[in-house]
């Protein structure tokens, strides 16, 4: 059984970058363009990692993985969010928002999917994140 | 007869007077008026004590009355006033005059002029007296009987004057003074006298003596009283301060042409001395500062802290400048407030020490201060957001061509992937420019934090080594190092050094020719810094390109021919990187001949202070 990933991001030439690299390294993906597409599609669906990329148009990634993390259906899923800013302290915001950790693009593609697979592995661990929590 | 007798009365020099017994004038006869100043007309009807006797000299007249009235003839000598406040020294024969009965029907005064005589005795009794004295002063002297007669002038005094001694002698003292002081004079005078004590005059006050020939000129006076038998005189001390006030002046003139606001104050707080922008500055007229304290310029939250502060200047004076750290404001006087720095420097003068404080409105740098910082945070922002919107494109290129290459939607042909590793190549460049950009902004705005862990300088070289060894192995070229354990462990921010390390080495790689050689060397200097060298046998640089070297875009072969690919910017990161941390990057260099780059960081305090041999380390 391939690991599911969701990987929501909002422009299509890197979500499908994003998605042929993992395709490629025996992922399974579902993708979504927004958090209310997301949303829709974690009804009927649980990953087991989602890849959020952080500057979303209407909900941003923040924003949602606040939201996916105070769902106790939701909560166990490990977020990684990918983020082009370079800016100090974007990180920070992403753990505090919840997530497990980040990637920032450009994604190196022959490291992408070690990375996340290592933080797969992380969340199967017990009490596990590759994240301090705070 | 009676002509005979009345020519008489009006031709005698003495001033003839009667007066009856109760005290009013019966008779004044033109001599009286010529020394008194009073006409008959004026005269008769009222008493002595009303028209000429100073109020000192009432109970004299009225005792010597009394003794005329008793018994006949009395002579003495006295002052008497004249209708202009002036003085006069009288010689005084005064007679009853009895009716047959025997009582008294007036007393009978001849009165002489002898203030000349007067002077001429008072004047020989000082100068044997005094004139030796006197001409050792350096001061100008002039003594001066209760006439306001001149009796005695030392030669300074006729030097500074301008007039020989024989026409001052006897010449009332007004004559030394410009016109229009002489008629307040005599009330001066009396003052004097009346309190005889030293004093000074002048300072504050604007006087001015007159020279023969009417130049005036300001001076200083001190007065004192001088007690003889011939009656108290004054010995006047003066001072021809004309120097003293063309250095004021001077003095006034560079306050005023200094652009700060200049106030200063003495030790009591009090406001001495402001200029023309003080007012300006401050909204107030400079009569309303005078004499008040300084802290009505001061923001009253600051108020009660200041005299404190103005004790410890006093205390260990010296030129200071604040308001560069502080944040201090002056206080106009409609109660608005502006940003100001001050300069205070002692002041050293004959009424003391004051202090001088240059203060400046610096709203306007304030404000440029502001404009700037906004702009550069504008400029940051600019950049972050231009950093994420070309990183968001730049993965898509590199991203698909990395993935291209690798071959993993199919199988590419050579050619294929030559011009794919170009895209890719493009790609990478692109991000290291931004990158670099980002870091070069970040630094620009202080904002590059450093975080100093221990770890291994090997393992940091061989992490570099491996990244570069690609490039160099296609170039034929050797990478190699002679680190040692004994300066393994350091305590330094791991990532920058890398970065550093990564610019240094790719940099030698890249001006070196095939086959050549690219070492790295390693030592600490003492425990306070690492010394890295880093040695090529590239093209070298010649003497006049090393002080570009280090500046942004200033690739030495730029153009669009140029042989070297890179940002240019990395050098200028570099030495950016290191001196942030407050290191130091050198270079020594020949064209020809290779490069040595020598870089030397300051190990993190922390780590500096603890036992840095290997072993104590925490890993």
């Amino acid at each position: 059984m391939k690991p599911h990933i969701l990987i929501i991001d909002d422009n299509p030439i890197n979500l499908r970058l994003a998605t042929d690299v993992l395709e490629a390294a025996e992922f399974h993906i579902i993708q979504a363009v927004d958090a209310e597409q997301a949303q829709k599609l974690l009804i009927d669906v649980i990953p087991d990692l989602i890849l959020m990329d952080i500057a979303l148009p209407g909900m941003d990634g923040l924003t949602f993985t606040r939201k996916l993390k105070a769902d106790m259906r939701l909560r166990p899923v490990p977020i990684v969010a990918l983020t082009a800013s370079a800016m100090k302290g974007d990180d920070r915001k992403a753990i505090d928002a919840g997530c497990a950790g980040y990637i920032t693009k450009p994604i190196d593609t022959r490291e992408f999917p070690r990375q996340v697979r290592s933080f797969l592995l992380a969340a199967l661990r017990p009490g596990g994140s590759l994240a301090e929590q705070p | 007869m009676a002509d005979l007798a009345r020519q008489l009365w009006d031709e005698t020099p003495d001033a003839v007077l009667a007066v009856a017994a109760g005290g009013e004038v019966l008779f004044w006869n033109r001599a009286a008026e010529a020394i008194f100043g009073f006409s008959s007309a004026e005269a008769v009807g009222r008493t002595l004590a009303d028209l000429i006797v100073p109020s000192d000299r009432l109970e004299e007249e009225r005792v010597v009355r009394e003794r005329a009235a008793n018994s006949g003839v009395t002579v003495y000598e006295s002052v008497r006033r004249r209708k202009d406040g002036s003085l006069v020294h009288v010689s005084i024969s005064s007679k009853a005059v009895k009716d047959s009965d025997g009582n008294l029907s007036f007393i009978c005064h001849t009165k002489k002029d002898v203030t000349h005589l007067k002077v001429l005795r008072d004047s020989k009794l000082v100068e044997t007296r005094f004139r030796d004295l006197l001409e050792s002063t350096p001061d100008a002297i002039v003594m001066v009987n209760v006439t306001g007669r001149i009796v005695l002038v030392n030669s300074q005094a006729e030097k500074v004057f301008g007039y020989q001694r024989s026409a001052l002698i006897g010449m009332p003292v007004e004559m030394l003074l410009p016109e229009r002081y002489r008629a307040g004079h005599h009330g001066h005078r009396a003052a004097f006298f009346a309190q005889p004590r030293t004093r000074t005059m002048g300072v504050g006050l604007d006087l001015y003596g007159l020279r023969n020939g009417g130049e005036e000129f300001p001076v200083e006076i001190s007065l004192s009283p001088l007690v003889t038998e011939e009656g108290t005189m004054v010995m006047s001390a003066v001072r021809d301060i004309t120097n003293r006030k063309k250095a004021e002046q001077k003095f006034r003139g560079l306050l005023e042409s200094a652009p700060d606001a200049m106030v200063i104050v003495g030790r009591d707080g009090r406001i001495a001395l402001v200029n023309s922008q003080t007012e300006s500055l401050f909204g107030y007229p400079r009569e309303e500062l005078l004499g008040q304290l300084v802290e009505v310029l001061v923001p009253a939250r600051y108020r009660s802290k200041h005299p404190e502060h103005r004790h410890g200047f006093f205390a260990q004076p010296r030129a200071r400048s604040m308001g560069a750290e502080l944040e201090l404001h002056g206080l106009r006087r409609d109660g608005t407030e502006f940003p100001v720095e001050v300069s205070l420097s002692p002041l050293e003068t004959e009424e003391g020490m004051f202090v001088l404080s240059a203060i400046r409105d610096v709203t306007d740098r304030k404000r440029y201060e502001q404009a700037l910082h906004d702009a550069n945070r504008l400029k940051s922002e600019f950049l972050a957001n231009m950093s994420h919107e070309l990183r968001t494109p730049l993965n898509g290129i590199i991203g698909f061509s990395e993935f291209l290459i690798d071959g993993k939607p199919g199988e590419l042909n050579a050619k294929q992937k030559t011009y794919l590793a170009d895209i890719l190549g493009c790609g990478r460049h692109l991000l290291k420019l931004i990158n670099d950009i980002l870091d070069l902004s970040k630094i620009e705005a202080g904002k590059l934090e450093f975080h100093p862990e221990t770890f291994s300088l090997i393992a940091a070289v061989e992490e570099v080594r491996a990244v570069v060894s690609t490039i160099a192995r296609d170039k034929g070229i050797t990478i190699g190092h002679d680190l040692r354990a004994g300066i393994d462990i350091v305590t330094l921010d791991r990532q920058r050094l890398i970065q550093v390390l990564y610019n240094l080495l790719s940099n030698a790689v890249k001006f070196t020719d095939n086959g050549g050689e690219v070492f790295i060397s390693a030592e600490a200097q003492g425990l306070s810094s690492l010394c890295l060298r880093i040695r090529d046998t590239g093209i070298g640089i010649s003497p006049e390109n090393i002080c570009n070297l280090f500046i942004e875009f200033r690739q030495l072969d730029a153009g669009p021919t140029r042989r070297y690919a890179g940002t240019g910017l990395g050098l200028a990161l570099t030495k950016k990187i290191v001196e942030a941390q407050l290191g130091t990057v050198s270079v020594e260099s020949k064209p020809g001949q290779g490069s040595v780059f020598t870089v030397i960081l300051p190990f993190a305090p922390a780590a500096a202070l603890t036992d840095r041999s290997a072993e104590s380390m925490p890993v």
